[in-house]
């Protein structure tokens, strides 16, 4: 990729006391570009965030977006992207709309055309307190006044936080056509259905520490698949391993359960020399696949 | 400045001080009324008092009833209030949005934190000036529809000056919060600046070559120069309002240096002073870990903190007193032998010569109950606390009735007031050995009881508007409005033989109707403001077990 990266986390470490929440994490997004952050509760994914919006500042390293110190230049980023924190809080005793408008106020540059457009999209109601709201509709809000501004740089914290599958589904559109559009989406999850639908390239983060960056496309290529066999009769493990492609197999009983990659065919060739009954296969879990290809790091991050 | 976070500040907080003008205006109208309706007895009480009292209360003989009732108003009550409004502000200027989380949005927005600071401490100022002006312009009005005149009294110049005492501790809490982002913290260091510098200031004058050292007080500078008498002294005026400009400084310099508080994850102030090495050790000795072992005892431990700082700070202050007596106890006689009731009445008709009488007009008749009411509320709005935190979604499902969780919450309502009870009885018999004043011991111990009584009745009240309608705040600012009233009723009322009689629908009349250090326990006070307050968490309990949880 050529294009200058909109948003860049250089080296970035942050310490809480003695606790390092976030240590000597690099990573650099590109315009029209969906990134997925991956990774467990407390893995450090919103202390990056907050370091980007300079909600926190670094210990060490620095972040930049849309070129700009997150620092410096904190004002400049704030009014070229848009942010839904996690765990959303807003003024009770403002409406939707009122809440709208009051950081419209401050923000400026809003197209209400855009937000009316937007809000019919995700079904919102703007209409009653916030306080009165259910969370999913106060992430409505959220997101609305994320949007509103037809940011370039969108920094989303787990933003699909008790929406409906439906909303969920408008919501991914969404980003898609703002990435589509030459925008950039940095959405971070521990939903990893929500990464694998709609991310380009996801980073893994666990205990502070980047495990890994992958393009979504690649994992999928590479991406293990789990086939369960069943046979008439017990087939030794060891048949199946050390194949092409098969990363584990473990036997219980008549059943073979295998974890591979790429093609299918040396596993089925060895298994149809047997007396097969079933075939079950199912993709594995995105951060299995994290977890069984970057094992050493994963341990090490443990430590 | 940012106009919209300026006016939504400003609307979400002129009610609270519209609330404080009017409570104001209620309590000098009333005394102003009460003294106008003695007529040249008033006069008379006035052109006998020494021209030395005068001057120290800051009063002209031309002022008359007016002017007396007005000195306390500027001096006392105006402060508190006014200075109270612009604390609680301030203090949540940043801290406020970052308890509640809205920081995370608000910081995300292309406006710089020196902005926000700005807006948000320029809407301090506003209601804080806004609000001292207002109550100035009522007690004109007080006077006048009790048909007395404001000669002789320089309105504007008291303004100034109780405008920029406040500020100044407004700044104090802005600066605090801004560089600790904790709310909680910047509020109450602040009011223990208050209430120390009101008391050094009161206290310090008494002592000879003690005036010199009241000054330092910030609280002194309302009265010290006399601005009702002699208008504007500028010279305190602008270091004060100096001092606010760097405080100022200072909080802009704080808040641009830190990292912002998240809100929903946030630990609460006392898990974090805890955690912290400097003052961990001495937090985790004071507050214990809170207990587990059932609602009830869980409500008692967490209003220790309150309980057990407000109840340490008055004992100390009954200690202090009783050493300050020894000393000065043959002056004070004559001082205040030549008062006339009308300034007594605030602290109770209380002969001040004797070590009895001297305890009850320092301790008794206003910071005890300020301290106990304080711990009581709090105590007593926890119910309704936890619906706001929402954490009472996770109590009611435990297999316990709902009526029994009010009942164990009301528990802490009976317990805390004893405790700061036992302190106050606790810091007189020390006073009471330390300084030889050979006080019984029997009424140490009726004050102490005398003091809880007097929380149960408040804690009672928060507790019962909290468990009716789940909101807290109400529970805390409507308690405070009426006990600030009760204690206005009480004190200004019997000093007019025609009024009198009305001071019996006071609580704290009930309280303080006569000195428990001589008189003992008042049986019949105590007795109503138990069963008072037994009938109002009873209520509590039913109106909890019967409405919709917010």
């Amino acid at each position: 990729m050529t294009d200058a990266p909109s948003l860049e986390v250089d080296h970035l470490t942050k310490r809480f006391g003695d606790f390092t929440a976030v240590d000597d994490v690099s990573f650099a997004i590109h315009p029209g570009e969906i990134f997925g952050f991956l990774g467990p509760n407390g893995a450090g994914k919103s202390t990056t965030i907050r370091t980007l919006l300079d909600l926190i500042r670094p210990t060490s390293g620095a972040c930049r977006v849309l070129g700009m110190d997150s620092r410096r230049d904190a004002v400049e980023i704030h009014r070229r992207i848009g942010f839904l924190p996690a765990d959303l809080a807003l003024w009770n005793n403002l409406t939707g709309r009122q809440t709208l408008q009051y950081l419209a106020n401050l923000r400026g540059g809003v197209d209400w055309k855009w937000v009316d457009q937007l809000s019919e999209r995700i079904g919102a109601d703007l209409d009653r307190k916030v306080g009165e709201y259910s969370s999913g509709n106060r992430q409505k809000i959220g997101i609305l006044q994320a949007f509103m501004h037809r940011p370039e740089v969108l920094i989303l914290d787990e933003p699909i936080t008790g929406l409906d599958p439906l909303v969920q589904l408008e919501f991914h559109s969404l980003l898609r056509e703002t990435a589509d559009a030459g925008g950039t989406v940095f959405l971070s999850s521990h939903t990893i259905s929500e990464v694998e639908r709609v991310a380009d390239r996801v980073g893994f983060i666990r205990r502070g520490h980047l495990i890994a960056v992958e393009r979504m496309s690649e994992l999928h290529d590479k991406a293990l698949r789990r086939i369960t066999l069943e046979f008439a009769a017990p087939v030794p493990a060891a048949a199946f391993e050390g194949l092409e492609g098969v990363h584990e197999a473990t036997v219980e009983g008549a059943t073979v359960t295998a974890q591979y990659e790429g093609s299918m065919a040396p596993l089925l060739a060895v298994a149809t020399q047997h007396d097969v009954l079933s075939v079950a296969s199912a993709s594995v879990d995105l951060d299995e696949i994290f977890l069984e290809f970057y094992r050493d790091e994963v341990q090490a991050a443990e430590k | 400045m940012l106009r919209s976070v300026y006016l939504k500040t400003l609307r979400d907080r002129w009610l609270g001080a519209a609330i404080g003008v009017v409570a104001l205006f209620l309590v000098a109208w009333m005394g102003i009324a009460a003294f106008a309706g003695m007529g040249d007895d008033a006069e008379d009480f006035i052109a006998a008092m020494p021209e030395a009292y005068l001057s120290i209360v800051g009063i002209s003989a031309e002022g008359g009833v007016v002017g007396m009732m007005l000195g306390n108003m500027f001096n006392f009550m105006g402060p508190f209030v006014i200075a109270g409004i612009g604390v609680s502000m301030a203090a949540a200027a940043i801290a406020g949005e970052e308890a509640e989380g809205t920081m995370n949005v608000l910081g995300s927005l292309p406006r710089s934190r020196t902005r926000l600071l700005t807006s948000k401490g320029l809407a301090a100022v506003t209601v804080v000036v806004g609000a001292a002006v207002l109550a100035s312009l009522s007690y004109g009005l007080a006077a006048v529809i009790s048909g007395e005149t404001l000669a002789g009294i320089n309105l504007t110049a008291a303004t100034v000056h109780l405008v920029a005492v406040a500020l100044f501790y407004a700044a104090v809490a802005l600066a605090l919060a801004a560089w600790t982002g904790l709310r909680a913290l910047a509020s109450s260091v602040t009011v223990g600046l208050i209430v120390l510098s009101f008391l050094a200031s009161g206290m310090l004058p008494l002592l000879d070559g003690g005036e010199a050292w009241a000054k330092a007080s910030p609280w002194y500078w309302l009265n010290g120069p006399q601005p009702m008498l002699n208008g504007v002294d500028w010279a305190p005026v602008v270091v004060l309002l100096g001092a606010v400009v760097a405080l100022a400084l200072v909080a802009w310099w704080g808040l641009n240096r830190r990292d912002l508080g998240a809100g929903g994850a946030r630990t609460p102030l006392l898990d974090r002073l805890r955690t912290d090495p400097r003052v961990g050790k001495a937090v985790s000795m004071l507050v214990g870990s809170g207990s587990t072992r059932g609602i009830a005892t869980k409500a008692v431990t967490d209003a220790r903190p309150l309980m057990l700082i407000g109840g340490a700070f008055v004992a100390f202050q009954a200690v202090v007193v009783g050493v300050l007596f020894t000393a000065i106890g043959g002056d004070i006689g004559s001082l205040v032998d030549s008062m006339p009731d009308a300034i007594l009445a605030m602290i109770g008709f209380v002969d001040m010569s004797t070590p009895e009488g001297f305890y009850s007009g320092e301790v008794l008749s206003i910071v005890a109950p300020l301290v106990v009411i304080a711990a009581a509320v709090s105590a007593g709005a926890a119910l309704a606390g936890e619906e706001r935190r929402r954490s009472v979604a996770v109590l009611l499902a435990l297999p316990v009735s709902r009526t029994s969780v009010a009942a164990r919450k009301g528990v802490a309502v009976a317990v805390v007031p004893v405790v700061v009870g036992l302190c106050v009885a606790a810091g007189f018999a020390i006073g009471n050995a330390v300084g030889g004043l050979g006080m019984a011991w029997s009424g140490i111990a009726a004050s102490g009881l005398m003091v809880a009584g007097l929380g149960w009745f408040f804690g009672a009240l928060a507790f019962a508007i909290g468990a009716a309608t789940g909101r807290a705040q109400w529970a805390t600012a409507g308690t405070a409005g009426l006990a600030v009233l009760a204690w206005g009723v009480n004190a200004f009322l019997p000093v007019n033989p025609d009024y009198a009689e009305w001071a019996r629908l006071s609580p704290v009349h009930w309280y303080a109707s006569e000195n428990p250090l001589e008189a003992g326990v008042l049986w019949g006070g105590l007795g109503l403001l138990a069963a008072l307050a037994a009938v109002l968490v009873a209520a509590g309990v039913v109106a909890y077990g019967r409405r919709d949880l917010r």
